[in-house]
């Protein structure tokens, strides 16, 4: 029984896995560049990086550049996945990555100690989401819903 | 290229403080991911738990009480584990008698998940016939304690 319909078609839960990790190490080497003072390449890699999850965010995770690295390079080499996953929750959290270090570039631009901040935040969030598995997407968007930010239709029940 | 410059001319010092703060980041992220791998899916077993009847009005709502026990999963639509995690209760639903599973999508509940203390999604209630919560699990259920503590609770059934 599955819930996805061929609009929606599953993707690889791998694959935003592998692009989580590839954003990780950016990340921690924007986090190093602006630790050590190189101010100016660390924020230009900060803001390509806000534009990388900008695609993800509003084309959607599966036309992100990432997901075609992994269909081209690592996808052949694996098992064939074992279940296909929704693209949704992956799309929502590239743009929950998209505001962290968003605000970091735009912030950095006059303070630039908080590039390596950000970078520092969207790098643990990466990692977790790579090497554990680990959805913070998930915990934020209930966080709005509880909030009273995020609401569909009044409650019924 | 001012940038490449830039980079040669970085004292030691600083890059003794960057690397201090790379390996501090991956050692932060990784204890933070060592000790949610320690609690996610484990089963809190509850005695009477108060939200009982919060808990039965939403599941009949949604389906009714399963006769040996009802897995009531509150879901959001963005949440992948939630999606990995309804297949696997529909599916010990499926196979075991008596049990039912049912989810709710808190995104049209959040009055819900304020009363009920629901921090993360997936969470599962687990209750037993007479509509008590007798576990409640945060994050994607571990399967065999899950199945243990089904077994457990049809003996009592059987027992009663």
């Amino acid at each position: 029984m599955s819930q996805l319909d061929p609009v929606t078609r599953g993707i690889d839960p791998r694959s935003p896995r592998f692009g989580a990790g590839v954003t990780a190490v950016l990340l921690l080497v924007d986090v190093f560049l602006g630790v050590a003072g190189v101010h100016g390449i660390a924020l230009i890699l900060l803001a390509a990086l806000a534009v990388l999850f900008g695609w993800g965010a509003f084309a959607g995770i599966r036309r992100h550049p990432y997901g075609a690295i992994f269909r081209a390079l690592i996808r052949p080499r694996l098992q064939p996945p074992t279940e296909l996953e929704d693209p949704t929750p992956p799309t929502f959290a590239q743009g929950i990555g998209l505001v962290i270090t968003g605000i970091g570039a735009l912030v950095g631009l006059f303070v630039p100690v908080v590039v390596p901040i950000a970078a520092g935040l969207a790098f643990v969030a990466a990692f977790l989401n790579s090497v554990f598995g680990y959805c913070l997407g998930c915990q934020i968007y209930l966080a709005l819903v509880r909030a009273g930010l995020i609401r569909r239709r009044a409650a019924t029940v | 290229m001012p940038g490449a410059a830039s980079v040669r001319n970085v004292p030691a010092m600083n890059v003794l403080w960057a690397s201090a703060a790379v390996l501090g980041a991956i050692v932060v992220a990784t204890a933070v991911g060592l000790i949610w791998r320690a609690r996610v899916g484990r089963i809190r077993t509850a005695r009477g738990g108060a939200p009982g009847a919060e808990l039965v009005r939403v599941a009949a709502v949604h389906g009714g009480l399963g006769d040996h026990a009802t897995l009531l999963q509150f879901s959001t639509e963005f949440c992948a584990p939630c999606r990995s995690t309804a297949r696997v209760l529909a599916e010990l639903s499926e196979r075991r008698e008596g049990v039912a599973h049912v989810e709710v999508d808190l995104t049209d509940r959040a009055d819900l998940a304020r009363r009920l203390g629901i921090l993360q999604t997936p969470t599962t209630f687990v209750l037993d016939p007479a509509g008590r919560s007798r576990a409640r699990i945060g994050g994607a259920p571990r399967l065999g304690e899950l199945v243990a503590l089904l077994d457990s609770l049809e003996a009592d059934r059987v027992a009663a």
